[in-house]
């Protein structure tokens, strides 16, 4: 036992490293993602930023797990999924990651109640009906627990949907442009849960959302921006009107990455 | 509009096929049976006259209901699907007018190309059940088949009643405002339309009235097919009755199918998705419905008519005999590919459903077995309903025959038709829902 290196209690919620993601082959290849190294800390929100096609997305799927990369790795909470099987990739994803996505994707024919408890049912348990009322009210949807996604208004799925993903206690919390179909009032309930769900000291909940709205960025402890499938700068602290003016200017930080 | 009707269709193959394979049988079942009826308008004896015009109208018009039933749920299956890129159409500026006439002109194109083709196969269908007819003896060799204008007749009539079928559910599909948000509302469409409840009081209405006329009157006919004649259609009927209920029994008898579904996740969204969202899979409920009870209904009353026709079992009978069972065979066949076609409609529109079941950490095997689940309550509810159905033919037939309320023999074939009908249907969910598998990835 070598004292000089105390092993990390907490491993990070989320690593990615080198990770690359081609689509197609020869000629007409398309490089979504070009070697990403990052490490998301537990208890940290972080905003993924980056015009469109700059593999936002592909690093979101990659890093849960739902498609395989190319090349690099993808560690959660200590463990290397990469080449796990579908099956295996499945039902970790099912226990340890949360998502959160633009569509809310509710199940249209189960209640609130029903739809918080389906991860845990699709793990094969009986839903906890205690943790799904606590997580329901938690979100403030106390009231709503027998209605039906048709009955709730856009901002009160989005916050069911973020019940769902806390159900299963997950290592991170992926969250896909989660205000991307809200107005700006409902957009700021939905932001400000996921910051509760990080602060909160009983929750030390990690999220790493992405999204192409300053203001939305601006919750995040970090903003990352990717560029065409690379890591073309961060930001700590970001306000709306940084996180803007740096989007900006993203050509300059694609030139400081090439030098 | 065409273009567009055209361009649209394309990517739509699975919905369009269904309505395509629907108008294609059902022109060439249909028709088959009018050819029949306008070589009786031909130079023929009285006697071939009348049993030509038996056939073709009689019991055609039995397997008309069922295919002209079949063509409006197909086709509103399909349009209803649209409601979602209905409602995009009008964002960009399209009046509900234009959007219904869009939705038209693609029935109008699957429907013309697929009635056409059924025309031909009408022509030489036709053909082979008169020269069946002929070589049984059943009418004289000089009888000439005349085939005419039914084949095209039929063709048209199909058409036509596509078009409506295809308005009404267009109709549907634009009353509510412009969105581009899907409406995948669970509620809202729970409450039974009032022309579904005037159907069913009429069909089932007059099916069980034949059924009375058959104890009545027609079993002391002396002619011993005139209590077939009036019962034989009982079945079907009531059936059909049924089947326009079927949003509402599906509805109200799931719960009593729970069993069936298993305690798992899966039978845990199956029991929710077949209550609450009972208008989807009611299409594909009907078909089982009347699959069950024309096949149970039809089958059975030849048996009993075999072991109680008067004058014993003759050349003659065989004859008849064998037409019976072309009949059943050609509606049974039609029936199992609407079960099939509609299941495949209805599952590929879910893909974005299952796609999102799989994205919250549903195995594969899982989302399978849930759509799986739902077929056996589909089957299950559809078989019974379909039995007692028959029970409408075989009940006041087997009375008429002096067999009783219970038939005498072939005790069997209700349970191999209800084990035939619940595999058709596990079968054509399965295979629906593998055909869907590849749409799993990405994360939208």
């Amino acid at each position: 036992m070598n004292s000089h290196t105390t092993p990390p209690v907490h491993p990070p919620a989320l690593e990615v490293h080198g990770l690359t993601r081609t689509y197609g082959e020869g000629a007409g290849a398309v490089l979504a993602l070009a070697g990403v190294d990052l490490t998301f800390p537990v208890g940290t929100f972080t905003a993924v930023m980056g015009p469109s096609g700059s593999g936002k997305s592909t690093f979101l799927t990659c890093a849960a797990g739902l498609e395989r990369p190319t090349a690099g790795r993808v560690v959660i909470d200590g463990h290397d999924l990469t080449d796990w099987s579908e099956e295996d990739r499945t039902l970790f994803r099912r226990e340890r990651i949360g998502f959160v996505f633009q569509g809310f994707h509710l199940m249209p024919y189960l209640t609130a109640e029903q739809n918080v408890g389906l991860p845990q049912r699709l793990a094969g348990r009986r839903p906890d009906r205690a943790r799904v009322r606590q997580l329901l009210a938690r979100v403030g949807l106390a009231e709503r627990g027998g209605h039906l996604p048709s009955e709730l208004s856009g901002g009160q799925q989005q916050r069911v949907a973020i019940a769902r993903a806390l159900v299963t206690d997950p290592a991170v919390i992926l969250a896909d442009e989660p205000t991307g179909a809200l107005d700006s009032a409902t957009a700021h309930e939905v932001l400000a849960l996921l910051r509760s769900c990080v602060d909160d000291a009983g929750g030390a909940q990690t999220v790493v959302m992405v999204t192409h709205d300053p203001v939305a960025a601006s919750y995040a402890d970090t903003v990352v921006f990717l560029v065409d499938g690379r890591v073309a700068g961060t930001m700590a602290r970001p306000t709306a009107d940084a996180v803007a003016g740096q989007l900006a200017h993203l050509d300059e930080l694609v030139a400081g990455v090439a030098s | 509009m065409m273009r567009l009707a055209l361009a649209s269709l394309r990517h739509r193959a699975t919905a369009s096929t269904a309505t395509f394979l629907t108008v294609l049988l059902g022109t060439a079942l249909m028709g088959s049976f009018a050819t029949l009826a306008q070589t009786a308008t031909g130079p023929v004896s009285d006697v071939d006259q009348d049993t030509l015009f038996i056939m073709g109208a009689v019991v055609g018009s039995w397997g008309a209901l069922i295919v002209l039933f079949a063509v409006v749920s197909t086709v509103g299956i399909t349009v209803t699907q649209r409601e979602t890129e209905v409602g995009l159409l009008r964002t960009i500026g399209a009046t509900p007018r234009q959007a219904r006439r869009l939705v038209r002109a693609e029935t109008l194109l699957v429907a013309l190309v697929a009635s056409a083709l059924g025309a031909v196969l009408a022509a030489l269908g036709g053909r082979a059940l008169l020269t069946l007819l002929r070589s049984g003896d059943v009418v004289a060799d000089s009888v000439r088949y005349d085939a005419g204008a039914a084949p095209a007749a039929t063709a048209l009539l199909i058409v036509l009643v596509s078009l409506v079928g295809s308005s009404f559910a267009a109709r549907r599909a634009t009353r509510g405002p412009a969105t581009i948000t899907p409406s995948e509302s669970a509620a809202g469409t729970q409450r039974l339309r009032i022309w579904r409840v005037v159907a069913a009081v009429v069909l089932i209405g007059y099916g069980l009235a034949m059924g009375v006329v058959t104890i009545t009157v027609t079993a002391d006919d002396p002619d011993p097919y005139a209590a077939m004649q009036t019962s034989g259609s009982c079945a079907i009927l009531v059936s059909l009755g049924l089947a326009s209920l079927a949003p509402w029994l599906l509805r109200h008898l799931s719960v009593l199918a729970r069993p069936l579904l298993g305690a798992g996740a899966a039978g845990h969204l199956a029991a929710y998705n077949t209550r609450r969202r009972s208008h989807l899979l009611a299409g594909v409920l009907a078909p089982v419905i009347v699959l069950t009870a024309s096949a149970v209904g039809v089958l059975m009353a030849v048996g009993t008519d075999n072991r109680t026709r008067p004058g014993g079992y003759d050349d003659d009978a065989r004859t008849i005999n064998l037409l019976n069972n072309v009949v059943v065979g050609m509606v049974v066949v039609f029936a199992a590919v609407v079960v099939v076609n509609t299941f495949a409609a209805v599952v590929a529109h879910r893909r974005a459903e299952l796609h999102r079941l799989w994205l919250l950490g549903a195995t594969p095997d899982q989302v399978e077995s849930s759509v799986l689940a739902e077929a056996r309550v589909v089957a299950g509810v559809g078989v019974v309903l379909g039995l007692l159905a028959s029970l409408a033919t075989v009940v006041p037939f087997g009375v008429a025959r002096h067999e009783g309320i219970v038939p005498d023999g072939q005790l069997w074939l209700p349970v191999l038709v209800a084990v035939g009908v619940v595999g058709l249907t596990l079968f054509s969910a399965r295979s629906a829902v593998r055909r869907t598998a590849p749409a799993l990835g990405g994360v939208r």
